[in-house]
């Protein structure tokens, strides 16, 4: 990525003087390229690649944080393989996508097609207040939907009111609908940043492919599958990505509002990751963990791109 | 790509690995100066003005509802007046954020001088064994803390050098308050559903038949017991003075200890276990438990709703102030062994950092803050109980505060302070909180329960063996 920016900058530079630099060939970058990504790089290297080793390091020791550590090859990582939590907490974290990921597109596109079709007025503050949920602190949002959820809260009086009293619950304390209202928060918070995404890549649709659908005859359903959601694919793709990585990295709504209760029901393995560094005193162990994190986050992201860019050719 | 391309990206890769090794530091935790030096020679115990400017950290985890917070202020502020030079800055966090930190802040050396830790294998242990804090054996003996406690209770706070024997060696830690699981009364309720609040069951089985006959007396929307399990500690507290009615405290002690040969897995535990899950099964609980936040349930229980809540004596001064005269504490009672008991120790167990230049100091800190009658006072004002076997007696006037203070002693005088399930390894507070959880959900069998936490248990013993 930053060599392909490195060329970039390279080529612009090297148009101007090309007949003074008879060595390179043409588009070939300078070395001076090397000077614009430096502190890029630096901070990339110190903040991301260098703790990511660390990491790496960390996950072939036995070791608990204070005192001197064992190396003990990839015994973390057998021991992880064959721990019923990990497989749990993964197991999870894909329920969580469908809440974390997929809902949230879906909706972002639903809003984003009513949006766009019936500009409303106040659009600007709609799109912000739908947008809030982004910009809160987890810590808040955990609480708040913990008062939400709760056994005499807005959601089971809600229930009750309309004759469903019979579905309400205690949802954060019930052992099939923790996880699922887990989820619900995820949804919430995430739809939003879908939406914007959405709204200000169909912004760029030029309306003359509208109106031509229109003169065609589409009607509402039609013109969104034919018009925009084949120009918002790389947006699509974008929140897929990123809500995906959210799914699989969530600790401050599970950590706040259920502690990886009732039982099992909500462990993550972020959550998990945490109680083995900092409480079972076991940060090898957790360092394996999130190596395997990790890879399953690179795995998944990177299913999303090829998926997507396959389609480009095809 | 070409040549030339692939040598930048060459020039890169080199770039980001000599990074990405600096970030690797060979073998984790080996680097020199993790621990701190153990003062040695006469204690000093007054004359600290002569210090010149001394500026003490201190770090607590007393501060809910407000707890020891008021006492622990006004204490310094007291302690600051006498030393002037001396200035104290008290940090106050929550349990789990003091915890689950305070190793690598006293580690960095920029930690706080004195701090709260936790008994147990999960945090002492690893204090200990990184040389952390240091051995208050000196301070013991200089001051006579020694007549604080029963060789039992202090037992909690001692630990071999390497941090593997919990119970035996040097002692690393005092506290300042007694810690006992109460069960608190709605008088106003027992009254209305026919029973006396100066004859309360004596025996467990009474105890029990009492809890079912309230059942049926009681509406279905109307707990028996209000109860807040969200965090997972609930349960553990509770089931002590279940466990205690089938179980000896000084089998439940010596196996939290790790001494030889103990076991969880025993007829006698999982007829616990289960007379625990009846409880659940038989609807005595609140339906949103498992939602509820333990501090959230204590102040349910102050409103009204419940006749019992069951919780630390640390929260009698919410419970007071919520139910007035109304508020009633008993333990549960015994099984046929007779002997009072319950998950119940000290408070949060007090150390010095290794790494503070004024030990000493720390350590007048401490006898102040607990032996000091103005600190006991103080306690008793917040509702809470002084440790100290000879400390002043409760004020007069106030009978639900004799009444804690009564239901600790009676807990400690029979030597049935169980201590806390969870010391007993590090990952013990997940495993019982997760499977408390299901045995009260009926997912999972007494059997299963006990198995279970025996294999946790028997898993860390092998990594103690070693």
């Amino acid at each position: 990525m930053a060599t392909d920016t490195a060329a970039q900058l390279g080529s612009e530079t090297s148009a101007g003087d090309r007949a003074r630099a008879r060595k390179r060939a043409p588009g070939e970058p300078r070395n001076v390229a090397w000077l614009y990504i430096l502190p890029g790089l630096l901070f990339y290297g110190l903040f991301t690649l260098a703790p990511l080793a660390h990491t790496v390091e960390l996950s072939f020791f036995d070791w608990d944080g204070l005192t001197v550590g064992h190396y003990i090859g990839l015994g973390n990582y057998r021991e992880a393989l064959d721990d019923p939590l990990v497989r749990d907490s993964f197991r999870h974290s894909a329920e969580l996508i469908v809440f974390y990921a997929l809902l949230p597109v879906a909706l972002g596109l639903l809003l984003t097609a009513i949006l766009t079709r019936h500009p409303v007025r106040g659009f600007t503050f709609f799109r912000t207040a739908l947008f809030l949920p982004q910009m809160i602190a987890g810590v808040v949002v955990a609480q708040a939907w913990v008062w939400i959820y709760a056994d005499n809260g807005p959601l089971n009086e809600f229930l009750r009111d309309v004759g469903l009293g019979s579905l309400a619950r205690p949802w954060l304390g019930d052992f099939s609908w923790a996880l699922p209202a887990v989820g619900g928060i995820g949804t919430w918070v995430t739809y939003g940043l879908c939406m914007v995404l959405f709204i200000a890549g169909a912004q760029s649709i030029p309306a003359s492919l509208y109106d031509a659908a229109r003169v065609d005859g589409a009607g509402a359903v039609r013109e969104f599958f034919a018009v925009t959601l084949p120009a918002l694919r790389n947006q699509v793709v974008v929140a897929f990505v990123l809500t995906t990585i959210n799914a699989l990295r969530s600790f401050d709504v599970i950590y706040n509002a259920t502690s990886g209760g009732p039982g099992t029901t909500t462990y993550v393995p972020s959550f998990y990751m945490y109680r083995n560094a900092f409480v079972f005193n076991r940060v090898g162990y957790a360092a394996a963990i999130a190596v395997i994190l990790t890879a399953a986050i690179f795995t998944l992201a990177g299913i999303v791109l090829y998926v997507s860019s396959r389609g480009d050719e095809g | 790509m070409n040549r030339h391309l692939s040598r930048h990206l060459a020039i890169a890769a080199a770039v980001v690995t000599v990074i990405a090794a600096a970030g690797c530091g060979g073998t984790p935790g080996s680097s020199p100066g993790s621990g701190g030096s153990t003062p040695t020679g006469a204690v000093q115990k007054s004359g600290f003005q002569k210090l010149g400017p001394v500026h003490l950290t201190i770090w607590s985890y007393d501060n809910q509802d407000p707890g020891l917070e008021p006492v622990l202020k006004e204490l310094s502020a007291n302690f600051e007046k006498q030393y002037p030079n001396v200035k104290i800055t008290m940090v106050f966090k929550d349990f789990n954020s003091l915890v689950n930190v305070v190793p690598r802040a006293l580690a960095s050396g920029s930690g706080p001088d004195i701090t709260e830790g936790n008994q147990g294998y999960q945090t002492d242990a690893q204090l200990v064994k990184a040389k952390l804090i240091v051995p208050l054996d000196r301070y013991i003996k200089a001051y006579g803390w020694d007549k604080w406690y029963s060789p039992s209770t202090w037992s909690m706070f001692r630990w071999t050098d390497d941090g593997t024997t919990f119970g035996k060696g040097p002692t690393w830690g005092v506290a300042q308050t007694g810690q006992n699981i109460n069960v608190y009364v709605n008088t106003q309720k027992l009254k209305q559903l026919g029973y006396d609040p100066s004859n309360m069951p004596q025996t467990f089985d009474e105890f029990n038949s009492m809890l079912a006959d309230m059942r049926s007396k009681l509406p279905k929307s109307e707990p028996v017991i209000e109860f807040g399990n969200n965090e997972g500690y609930g349960t553990i507290h509770m089931f002590g003075g279940i466990q205690a009615a089938f179980f000896s405290p000084q089998d439940e002690r010596n196996w939290i200890q790790h001494v030889p040969g103990s076991t969880w897995d025993t007829p006698d535990n999982i007829k616990a276990l289960e007379a625990y899950q009846a409880w659940a099964k038989n609807g005595y609980f609140n339906s949103d438990y498992n939602a509820l936040k333990y501090d959230q349930s204590a102040a349910e229980f102050a409103k009204g709703k419940g006749v019992f809540w069951m919780g630390g004596d640390w929260d009698a001064s919410i419970i007071k102030s919520g139910l007035g005269d109304n508020a009633a504490v008993i333990n549960i009672p015994p099984g046929q062994s007779g002997t009072w008991a319950g998950v119940g120790g000290l408070s949060g167990p007090w150390h010095i950092s290794s790494k503070t230049k004024y030990p000493d100091l720390a350590a007048a800190w401490l006898n102040y803050i607990i032996a000091s009658p103005e600190a006991q006072k103080l306690m008793y004002e917040q509702q809470q109980i002084p440790s100290p076997s000879d400390a002043i007696a409760p004020p007069a006037g106030d009978p639900f505060l004799t009444q804690v203070t009564d239901a600790f002693r009676q807990v400690a005088d029979d030597d049935g302070l169980m201590l806390y399930t969870d010391w007993a390894s590090p990952t013990m507070y997940d495993t019982l909180a997760s499977n408390f959880q299901d045995l009260l959900a009926g997912r999972i069998s007494a059997q299963d329960m006990a198995k279970t936490v025996q294999d946790d248990w028997e898993k860390f013993d092998q990594t103690l063996q070693q």
